[in-house]
């Protein structure tokens, strides 16, 4: 686990969202720097809407959003393309373009004031260290094209692609979803070396509790549009909340039916 | 109460539909406004509208001489048959040209680009918002109007003049034949009667219409894309919608167009 300062890096302010019927319905949370920390919650409660109103993905309602100490709705002009900068999004299925090979897919990633300034080795450079540090050969994957990669493959492209601008926050949206367990843990493992090496702040959302707890600083679980718990994850799977028991014990039976498939 | 409640629907679907007008509005000029701004500051990547005009003229062509010729065939055929044999034949020459250079060449290639390039830059671009593709160029700072929807806009207008250009001379051609098979009025006469009623502004009428189609065809295909929601379903309601709503300003403008700029 990574050293968190205690600062905070995100703040969510009372922020609300509604699609017809209210998803997040007044979220107060913290996320410090240099944590892992992991949002839970049944499918559909608004754990990924949450994720993208820190980069502007989807607008709140209400309320507001801090990132670095800046406010992403109120902190005037240039305030999004600045905290756009500051922080790496890794889509739940990738979202690689289609249209451009895995070097391209990548060095998307590099903000493009800089990448203007760079030369064309520098970028090269760059991308190579990238596809490197998510253990993909570089040489051997840098001219496919998405549709002729692996679900895993992908996976890591595009954690390539959010972390090769050197972010000082990760944003994981389903990081494991449809993958297989040997690839779950692999990029489990990965997410966690990531956030070591790079001294990131990640904010995970996942269905995969098991997986997430034994990784993560902090852990929350979002319910009915706000958060139902925060703290360890200790914490978390002894919490005495019949909802937060409830969603353990189903997490827990769910990851040893897996174990047990997976065997 | 009755009343009321008789008259809430009613109400409601007006506001609906002015606010849905209001936002597609908005949402157009935005996208006008942003490609005019790319292009101006030189933003817009030239490698790709290159690559969309080979995508939307170069394999354009074989469709847009197949409607040219075979529109050129039935006008100048129409146009033998309902002359009587008080008017002199070379007529068919002047008919045949203006009919060609300033509706059907112009309006038919437009519609062959409605179906070819309109259909395919919603469907592309609806596949890239639903597989949060543009969520990913959101997220990394990039603004995907300037990546992905300035080139087509710029390729349109330069595509759009050339290919009617090549459908009216096409046109022309095909009619000349026609005729001298059918009817046996030869070349000479048929030019002498082309030249007899020819204004050089109908040259230039044709031109401002394959420019306006030009502009309008990826105008409406990006926004119908980028307003695409759901899944495959969404991209095929998108694509349905975006063909007819392209194709009805396409006449829609035709029909302006002679009263105000052949009075």
């Amino acid at each position: 686990m990574s050293g968190a300062s205690g600062e905070a890096v995100i703040r969510f302010r009372n922020t609300h969202k509604a699609f017809g019927r209210p998803v997040l319905s007044g979220v107060d949370l913290d996320v410090r720097d240099g944590e892992m920390f992991a949002l839970f919650g049944p499918s559909g409660t608004g754990k990924s809407v949450l994720l993208k109103t820190t980069i502007g993905l989807v607008v709140p309602d209400r309320g507001d959003v801090e990132v670095a100490g800046r406010s992403v709705y109120f902190g005037g002009a240039g305030s999004l393309a600045w905290v756009r900068q500051l922080v790496g999004y890794v889509f739940q299925n990738a979202a690689l373009f289609d249209s451009m090979d895995v070097y391209r897919n990548v060095e998307m990633g590099l903000p493009a004031v800089r990448l203007r300034r760079m030369s064309r080795d520098e970028a090269a450079r760059s991308v190579w260290e990238a596809l490197d540090l998510v253990n993909l050969d570089p040489a051997a994957v840098m001219r496919l094209l998405p549709a002729e990669l692996s679900g895993g493959m992908k996976k890591r492209v595009g954690i390539a692609r959010a972390i090769v601008g050197r972010p000082r926050i990760l944003l994981w949206d389903e990081p494991t979803t449809g993958l297989d367990p040997v690839n779950t843990v692999a990029v489990e493992r990965l997410i966690q070396r990531l956030s070591g090496e790079l001294r990131v702040t990640s904010m995970i959302v996942s269905h995969d509790v098991e997986g997430a707890l034994w990784m993560c600083d902090r852990v929350a679980m979002l319910e009915g549009g706000r958060i139902r718990f925060c703290g360890g994850p200790d914490d978390f799977r002894t919490a005495d909340d019949p909802v937060v028991r409830a969603f353990v014990d189903r997490a827990a039976a769910e990851a040893a039916l897996g174990a047990g498939e997976m065997s | 109460m009755i009343v009321e409640r008789v008259l809430r629907r009613p109400v409601r679907a007006v506001g609906r539909w002015w606010q849905d007008w209001a936002e597609h509005a908005g949402q157009i000029a935005h996208l006008v406004a942003s490609t005019i701004v790319a292009v101006v500051r030189l933003r817009v990547s030239w490698r790709e509208v290159v690559r969309q005009i080979y995508v939307m003229g170069v394999q354009s062509i074989p469709i847009v001489l197949v409607t040219a010729l075979l529109s050129g065939v039935v006008t100048s055929q129409q146009g033998s048959y309902q002359i009587t044999a008080m008017v002199p034949l070379y007529i068919l020459g002047s008919v045949t040209v203006t009919s060609i250079v300033l509706e059907l060449g112009p309006v038919l290639t437009a519609v062959v680009l409605v179906g070819r390039v309109g259909a395919r830059i919603t469907a592309e671009l609806g596949t890239m918002v639903v597989s949060e593709q543009i969520d990913a160029y959101h997220s990394l700072g990039r603004d995907p109007i300037v990546a992905l929807g300035a080139p087509r806009i710029v390729a349109g207008l330069l595509v759009m003049p050339l290919l009617v250009g090549l459908a009216n001379a096409t046109g022309i051609a095909s009619g000349v034949v026609a005729l001298n098979v059918s009817a046996d009025l030869s070349a000479e006469t048929f030019f002498y009667g082309a030249r007899l009623f020819w204004h050089s502004w109908d040259l230039v009428y044709s031109l401002m219409k394959a420019l306006t189609f030009g502009f309008a065809i990826p105008v409406i295909a990006i926004h119908m894309g980028l307003r695409t929601k759901g899944g495959a379903a969404g991209v095929g309601s998108a694509t349905t919608a975006s063909v007819m709503f392209q194709t009805l300003t396409v006449l829609i403008l035709d029909a302006l167009f002679p009263p105000l700029f052949l009075q």
